[in-house]
Order: C-alpha cells, then sequence, then structure tokens
C-alpha cells in the first residue's frame, strides 16, 4: 500500500535532489557533454563572482524581517482578537483570506498599489502633501515592499496557529494566575509566552524555510530588481538555470547551496520536535 | 452451542511473554467469568478467542474444530469492548446493522433483527441519534445490542460495566444476567472485581500473571479455594495467612470464619490469644483489626460490635475453616494428604506451648 | 469610590474604543486590496490612471473583461488549470490514502525508515529539485503537455503525514470492532477512517487545491508552449504586450483566478478556519 507513494517520492524528490548534487561538480549545459569540474562551480559562486553571495544577502534580509514582523504581529494580534466574537472571528477571516489566494495575484495587486505614476500609496501620499515615493522602482525600498507583500498575504494563517495554541493552554492555568493578581504584561512573559513556545518555535522554523524559497512574489514584482537589490537564491538559480545559456551545472551548485541550508533548518527542526514529543 | 477450548496457548508481545502454555476449557451455555488482577491477561485472551490478538503459538477450538486461522469477522464471536468502540461516524442503527450487512444479512431480516435487539436493551427512541448525543449508559447499550444482533454463539465482554456508576452498574448486571437465561449462549465475561464475578457468573475463571488459578463456580472458588491467591482474592477483607514458628507451611481463615471470646472453647482447632487494633463499624457487621502475641496481624468480620479497642480475647477458628498451604502457596486438603493430619496437630499444639 | 468608578469605566470605554477603530483599520487593511482588485478590473484605462483615484467606478464597465478574452485564449489557459489541479488532487487521494493508512496501522519492516523518508520529502521544497526534474521531463519529451504539472505531484508527503496522524487518532478498538464485524480493509478505509478523518483529508484537498491551482513557478518551468500553461501564467502575457501596463485589464484576469478560491472560501470558512487552527497546533 505505501509503494506507489514510496515510488512517487523517490523518483520526483529524492532522486532530483541526488543528481542535483552530482550535476554540481559538472559543467554541463543540457546539450554538450557534461564536464568534471570539481568544486569549480562552488569556487565561481562563492569566491569568484559577486551576485551569488548578493542574492544569498538579500534572501537572509528578506527572511528575518519575514520571519521577525510575521510573529510579532501573529502574537500581538492573536491576544488582541482572542476574545471569542463574531467581529473577532470576521477579522481573522478576513485576515485568513490572502492565504489562500495565488502569490501571483497579490503580487499583481500590491504592484498596482506601489504602482509610480498611479498607485493608491503614492496617492494617498500625496493627500498629506509628501513626494511620492519610487517604491519597487527604488533599490532600497523594493525588498521592504517584498516583506510587506509576503506578511499580508501569511500573516492571518500564522494567526489562526497561534490563536489555536492560545486556546489549547488549559483554562484553570490563567484563571489560577488571574486569582493571584498576575499583571498582564507578567501573565504574558511567565505563563502564556513559555506555554506556547513550541508552537512558536515551530512557527519560526517553517516560515525561516518557506521565506528562503521565495520566487513568484520576486519574479512578478521586480523580477530580481532594480539591478539585482532583490534577486533571491530561488530567481538566481532559476535565471542561471533558464537564462544565461543554460548554466546547469553552476545553477545546480547555486541549488545545492541552498539545499544546505534548507537542510540545517530542517536539522535543527527534527531536534526541536524530538524534543517536544519528550516534553509531552 | 459453543464449547471454547485453548490448547497450550503463547502468547506474547515482543519480548514480553504474557501468556505461558495455557490450557482451558469454557463449556458450552455457561457464563464464565474471567477475573484476575490488573494486567493479568484477561483482554488478551479475550482477543484470542475473537482473533483480533491472536496467539503467538498454541490452538483454540470451537466445539472441537480449530478456529485458530479463522478471521475474525467470522468466527460467529460478538465482543463488548471494554471502551464500547461505538462507530462514531454512524447512527446507533447504522452502528447495529454494520455488522449484519458485512454478512450479507438479507434486509427484511434486518430490520426484524434490530427492532427486536433494541427494544430488549430499550434503544428503540434513539436508533437515529449519533453516539455524541447519547449518556454512557445508552451507549453501553448501543454495544451491547450491537453483539446480540449478529447472534453470535460466543459472546465476550471486556469489563462493559466499568464505565457505568454504581447504580447502573447494578442494573445492568442483573439484566446481562437475564439475558444470559434468555439466550444460552456460552457468555465470556471480564472483570477484575470479584463482587461482580461471584455475583454474575455460574463459572469462574481466576487468573494471576497470565496463569490460570482456579476455574469453578462461585461457591467453591470461595469456600475451597486451591491456593493462597484464590483465597486472598476472593472476599473483603481478604483471607488471613499466617506464618507459624519454625514450620514452612501457611495457614489460613477467612475474616469471617473467626469467633471471639473472653473464655475459650475447647474444642476448636486453632485458639490464639489477640487484642484489638482497631475497629470498624460497617452496619450489620463490624471489622477488628487484631494482633496476634507473636506481632502478626489478622482481620475479623464479626456481627457483634460489642468489643472495643484495647479487649484482650481468643481468637479460634474451627477445623472445616482452616485451610493449609504449602510452601509452594497450594492448598493441603484433609482429602488428598497425609501431611494434613500433621499440620492440624502442629496448629491445635501451637497455642498450647 | 464612586468617582473611581466612573473613572475606570471610562477608562474602559476609551480603550475599547480605540480597539474597535483599530479592528476596523485592519479590516480595511486585509480587505481594500480586493476592493481595489475588484473595482480596477470594471474601470477603464482612463479612469484608471486618474489622480485622485477614484473609489468607485465613474463608468462601470465590462470593457477590461473584454479585453482579456479578446486578447488571450483563455479558455486553454483556464482547462489546463483545472485539469492539472483536479488530476494532482484525485492522484494524490488514491495515492495517499492507502500509504497513510499502512503507516498509521501495520507494522512491517522498514517502516520506520519509510516515515523518516515521507517527513523529509515534506521539507524537500520544489524550488530545489526542479532543475533535475526540468531535465528529466526534457528527455521525456513530456514538456509539450501537461504531465510534467501532474505526475511529480502524485504522492504528497504532507498528505500522507497529515492523514497518518488522523488515523493514528481512530481507536484501535474501533477497527477491531469493524473486524469482528466481517468488514472488509476497503470498508475499513471507507467507511470508518474517511469518515473519521474527514476534516484532515478536508485540508489536504484544499490545501492540495490551493497549491496547485495557484502554482507560479513549477508551470513557469515546466512548459514549453501556450498550450499547456495555466491561468497564473496567462496574466503575464497580459503585461508584456502593452506600452503602459492597463491595470484595469490585469485586474480582470486576476479576478478571474482568484475567484474559484474565494468563493470555496467564502462556503465553508468556518471549516476551514477550524482547519488550520486544529492542524497548526499538531
Ligand atoms: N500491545 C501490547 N504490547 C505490549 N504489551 C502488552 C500489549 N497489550 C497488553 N500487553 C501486556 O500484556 C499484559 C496483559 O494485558 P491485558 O490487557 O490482557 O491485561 P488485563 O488483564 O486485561 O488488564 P486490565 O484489567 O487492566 O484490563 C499486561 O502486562 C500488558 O502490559
Ligand atoms: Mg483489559
Amino acid at each position: 500500500m505505501v509503494a506507489p507513494a514510496m515510488t512517487f517520492l523517490a523518483i520526483f524528490t529524492f532522486y532530483p535532489l541526488a543528481n542535483l548534487v552530482y550535476l554540481s561538480f559538472f559543467r554541463y549545459n543540457l546539450i554538450s557533454d557534461k564536464v568534471f569540474v570539481g568544486l569549480t562551480n562552488y569556487r565561481n559562486l562563492l569566491f569568484v563572482k559577486k551576485d551569488f553571495l548578493q542574492a544569498l544577502e538579500n534572501t537572509v534580509v528578506y527572511s528575518f524581517a519575514v520571519v521577525f514582523f510575521t510573529i510579532l504581529l501573529a502574537i500581538l494580534f492573536a491576544l488582541w482578537l482572542e476574545k471569542d466574537s463574531w467581529f473577532n472571528r470576521f477579522i481573522q477571516k478576513s485576515m485568513f483570506t490572502p492565504y489562500l489566494i495565488a502569490m501571483v495575484s497579490t503580487a499583481y495587486i500590491w504592484s498596482w498599489i506601489f504602482d509610480v505614476n498611479s498607485g493608491l500609496l503614492n496617492a494617498a501620499l500625496a493627500l498629506i502633501d509628501v513626494s511620492p515615493l519610487r517604491w519597487l522602482n527604488d533599490s532600497s525600498l523594493a525588498i521592504w515592499c517584498i516583506v510587506i507583500v509576503s506578511v499580508w498575504k501569511s500573516l492571518g494563517y500564522y494567526l489562526l496557529i497561534v490563536l489555536a495554541s492560545l486556546k489549547s493552554i488549559p483554562r484553570e492555568i490563567i484563571e489560577a494566575a488571574e486569582l493571584d493578581n498576575t499583571p498582564w504584561l507578567r501573565k504574558f512573559v511567565r505563563i502564556i509566552l513559555p506555554m506556547i513556545s513550541p508552537q512558536i518555535f515551530f512557527l519560526l522554523i517553517t516560515i525561516t524555510i518557506s521565506s528562503f524559497r521565495v520566487f513568484d512574489s520576486v519574479q512578478v514584482m521586480t523580477n530580481g530588481g532594480p539591478g539585482n537589490a532583490t534577486d533571491v537564491l530561488v530567481t538566481y538559480v532559476h535565471r542561471y538555470a533558464f537564462q544565461m545559456n543554460m548554466r546547469v551545472g553552476y545553477a545546480s551548485a547555486a541549488g545545492s547551496v541552498l539545499l544546505f541550508i534548507l537542510m540545517v533548518l530542517t536539522i535543527f527542526y527534527f531536534r526541536f520536535l524530538g524534543r517536544k514529543v519528550h516534553y509531552q | 452451542m459453543a464449547k471454547i477450548e485453548f490448547q497450550n496457548i503463547h502468547k506474547s508481545f515482543g519480548t514480553t511473554k504474557v501468556i505461558e502454555n495455557l490450557n482451558l476449557t469454557l463449556e458450552d451455555g455457561k457464563f464464565n467469568v474471567l477475573v484476575g488482577p490488573s494486567g493479568c491477561g484477561k483482554t488478551t485472551l479475550l482477543r484470542i478467542i475473537a482473533g483480533i490478538g491472536p496467539a503467538t503459538s498454541g490452538r483454540i477450538l470451537l466445539d472441537g474444530v480449530d478456529i485458530s486461522n479463522v478471521p475474525p469477522g467470522q468466527r460467529g464471536v460478538a465482543m463488548v469492548f471494554q471502551s464500547y468502540a461505538i462507530y462514531p461516524m454512524m447512527t446507533v442503527r447504522q452502528n447495529i446493522e454494520f455488522g449484519l450487512k458485512n454478512n450479507r444479512v438479507p434486509k427484511a431480516e434486518r430490520e426484524r433483527r434490530i427492532s427486536e435487539v433494541s427494544q430488549i436493551v430499550g434503544l428503540e427512541p434513539y436508533l437515529g441519534r449519533k453516539p455524541s448525543q447519547l449518556s454512557g449508559g445508552q451507549r453501553q447499550r448501543v454495544a451491547l445490542a450491537r453483539a446480540m444482533v449478529k447472534e453470535p454463539t460466543v459472546f465476550l465482554m471486556d469489563e462493559p460495566l466499568s464505565n457505568l456508576d454504581a447504580k447502573l452498574r447494578a442494573a445492568m448486571r442483573s439484566e446481562l444476567v437475564q439475558l444470559h437465561k434468555q439466550l444460552q449462549t456460552t457468555f465470556v465475561y471480564v472483570t477484575h472485581d470479584q463482587v461482580e464475578a461471584m455475583a454474575m457468573g455460574d463459572c469462574i475463571i481466576l487468573m494471576d500473571q497470565g496463569r490460570i488459578m482456579q476455574q469453578s463456580d462461585p461457591e467453591t472458588m470461595y469456600r475451597d479455594p486451591d491456593n493462597i491467591f484464590t483465597a486472598q482474592f476472593i472476599g473483603t477483607p481478604p483471607t488471613n495467612i499466617l506464618g507459624l514458628e519454625s514450620e514452612s507451611f501457611k495457614l489460613g481463615f477467612r475474616p469471617e470464619a473467626i469467633s471471639l471470646s473472653v473464655n475459650p472453647a475447647p474444642d476448636k482447632a486453632f485458639t490464639h490469644r489477640v487484642s484489638i487494633l482497631t475497629r470498624e463499624m460497617l452496619g450489620a457487621e463490624t471489622l477488628y483489626k487484631l494482633r496476634l502475641r507473636n506481632g502478626q496481624e489478622v482481620m475479623a468480620r464479626l456481627t457483634d460490635s460489642s468489643l472495643m479497642v484495647g479487649d484482650e480475647l481468643y481468637l479460634q477458628v474451627d477445623e472445616e475453616n482452616l485451610y493449609f498451604f504449602d510452601s509452594e502457596g497450594n492448598r493441603v486438603r484433609k482429602t488428598l494428604s497425609q501431611q494434613y493430619g500433621a499440620m492440624l496437630e502442629r496448629v491445635t499444639r501451637s497455642h498450647e506451648s | 469610590m464612586y468617582s473611581k468608578h466612573t473613572g475606570l469605566d471610562l477608562r474602559r470605554g476609551v480603550t475599547s474604543g480605540i480597539s474597535f477603530a483599530f479592528k476596523l483599520f485592519m479590516l480595511v487593511l486585509f480587505l481594500f486590496p480586493f476592493y481595489w482588485l475588484i473595482i480596477t478590473s470594471f474601470k477603464t484605462y482612463g479612469e484608471s490612471i486618474v489622480f485622485p483615484p477614484t473609489l468607485i467606478p465613474r463608468n462601470f464597465t465590462l470593457a477590461a473583461f473584454e479585453q482579456v478574452f479578446s486578447r488571450l485564449n483563455l479558455w486553454n489557459y483556464l482547462k489546463n488549470s483545472i485539469i492539472v489541479t483536479l488530476s494532482v488532487i484525485i492522484i494524490q487521494t488514491l495515492v495517499g490514502v492507502p500509504a497513510a493508512y499502512a503507516l498509521a496501522r501495520y507494522s512491517f519492516r522498514g517502516k520506520g525508515v519509510m516515515l523518516a523518508l515521507v517527513m523529509a520529502a515534506f521539507m524537500v521544497p520544489t524550488q530545489i529539485t526542479f532543475i533535475t526534474v526540468y531535465i528529466m521531463m526534457s528527455k521525456l519529451r513530456w514538456l509539450n503537455t501537461l504531465l510534467p504539472q501532474i505526475v511529480p505531484f502524485g504522492a504528497s508527503a504532507y498528505g500522507i503525514f497529515l492523514l497518518r496522524q488522523a488515523f493514528m487518532q481512530v481507536p484501535a478498538d474501533i477497527i477491531e470492532a469493524a473486524r469482528l464485524d466481517n468488514a472488509s480493509e476497503l470498508k475499513i478505509i471507507t467507511r470508518i477512517m474517511l469518515p473519521a478523518a474527514r476534516s484532515s483529508l478536508m485540508t489536504v484537498s484544499l490545501f492540495s487545491f490551493v497549491g496547485s491551482w495557484n502554482s507560479y513557478f513549477w508551470p513557469l518551468v515546466m512548459s514549453n508552449s501556450e498550450k499547456v500553461r495555466p491561468l497564473t501564467l496567462a496574466i503575464e502575457r497580459l503585461k508584456d504586450q502593452d506600452a503602459g501596463i492597463n491595470w484595469p485589464v490585469i485586474m480582470a484576469g486576476n479576478m478571474i483566478m482568484v475567484l474559484p478560491v474565494l468563493v470555496i472560501f467564502l462556503l465553508l470558512s468556518n471549516k476551514i478556519i477550524s482547519a488550520v487552527g486544529y492542524r497548526g497546533i499538531k
């Protein structure tokens, strides 16, 4: 009964992974023969060309920003929307809606809002007499625009998860704290936060991993630009594999670096899962 | 029509052996009760009969036919689980009907049996409900109805009353006994409660650590225990067991077999001087904890409630109420052994010295 | 005593007023972009670039939609999206349910390894495997078919994992009771396990649907002709062909893409919300 599933995973997940690492040691462009080049691709990637490190840096900045704001806002909103009322549920639903929408559509809507000439944001700035900003065309602002869109899109989803974990705290514990006349902040820091910390940690890892895979929003909104101010790892790999003379071996090496980063994060995550099982 | 025989049954979970070489016959048509302390293997034995937890080795016969390799659904047995195991997504009616449908019972016949069974257990008003809308007692009835409707040759029940409150439990006990009278099929009923076992069973099988300690009717189980374990498991408070100085055998007598008096009667087999440590008035009877001169303690259960803590008296037991056990804990009976006379004599003399 | 009381009431009133105002602001922040999407798609190009922007279209027009249909063979893209999405959901269910059942209920050699592999696969993003899968697909000459968008997703590690969790929650007693009731394995799966795992099954299908319908990166890589591209890629074509960006047309295209998902969400939102929350804390 497990055989079909395992076959699919073997062919389309594990074999491609192994093959990717294998190809990263070759010069290969899909047409000519493979030429073994050892670590040359990695050397070019990390020490010769500057653009990969730029993409890596952009990805790291983007990921940290997304993780930080998503988790912070998810916790704050969860505490604030915790009470079960019609209105709060409606807000939760509204906030969750963007999560189900294609990132492509989201990116287009926001590109339109960020539009320099007739976009909504510049119109709003004009209303309060601030000179228009160049948003996605501004190399220092662009990445933050993409961060905003990502946080906006997935905040509602993570909010629901934090809300559910808040609900899983036994009522008696909170009530006991209230009977002890614990001040609000202290109650949050000493009781609520430790009780939901396993879930928060879980979110930390999953959001980090998904942030490292960012592609759609960048591709639609900036295509890596201006310059390569918003170039990220996946757009980088994609560009080298399919546009820049199909340098598949080189792109594979870049993909392998991404794989390595994700593996480290994943191992971290499994370690943590193991501990959590122990903890219960 | 179903006699169940276990032949050389072994059962292990991984490396832990739970049952080793068990041989047992459950007679046809009896209300058999499997009783024993928690973890002794009662559920395991029941699951072997049902076929859902087959034995590691050995044979199980139903009316002389080896059913070890027959799938559970085709053994003609029905089981009421300790947790009831009602299908939560089906209505009461669908729960009862499920097994019949799987066995391709025709629709008209199904209808007939469902209405008959639901009438017997009093579920008629609830047939359209989901299990989550039922009380504990009603769920228990669903589990029962689901088993009954299959008209099984063997009825297995794993502590079916343990989740009910005391009052409902008492009521269901007598209903189950009545049901057995009506159906006349073989029941195998598991409990860890010796009172329930004594109250319901025709035949009690007492187990400990995967072994059968004694199999007999309730009366024999109480009056004529085979070993110290049985003597102590059946009856409350348990049978008093005393070791005697420089003797390897042990002596036992029930708390209710004791008489206490200021002046010892001359014709009793066992006499000992005691003092009263505690007194517990239960109503019709009173429990006393007594201390013997050598420091051992025994319980006595008397109708006389006039004795007080601190009183010094003589404890006496008749010969017919004394049990002797060898160093292994097995009973030494009067008819079976010459040792019996020697033991009795030493006990009788023990208080004179 | 009395004055302190009213002071408290006043403060509470102000706090809840601020809180309410902020909640309204949140609603605007999260719903307004959708509103903007909708009304822009009903505007004329001229109106879309006037300053200041109009919040309600002055001339309500379907011109943008007409343009979408005239410039693109939209039915073709829509058909591709539907075929891919439905196939993925069906295949994932057929492959995933038995696997999850076996991993939850049987013990067999290599089970631990398989579980670990499923978990590992769950962590591997398509953004890494695409290069070599692309090579595989081009060797198979599948790139001008829909197969590369369907077949690689035949097994969803995430779905198997989640369903297995749900199957394990079903008490063993109930399955044994069904065996005693002479139910076949297939019947146990369909009548007992799947109904018990209904909400997980729904979550898995929903996320398969959303993932497949919304996917952009994978079809971008795995298709070499417009004939086999889904809706997500069609919108880009609305952008390319124009000198200045015609936002109403692009928004109209997006409307068509977003609508099915929004409708499903509106119909099932309560269930989806509780399923997501429940899943999150598992
Ligand atoms: N699946 C299992 N794996 C390992 N050991 C088991 C398993 N099932 C039962 N056991 C062990 O087998 C022994 C007998 O278990 P069983 O369930 O038959 O006890 P029981 O007499 O029914 O107890 P109770 O009155 O508590 O229900 C116990 O020691 C138990 O720990
Ligand atoms: Mg048991």
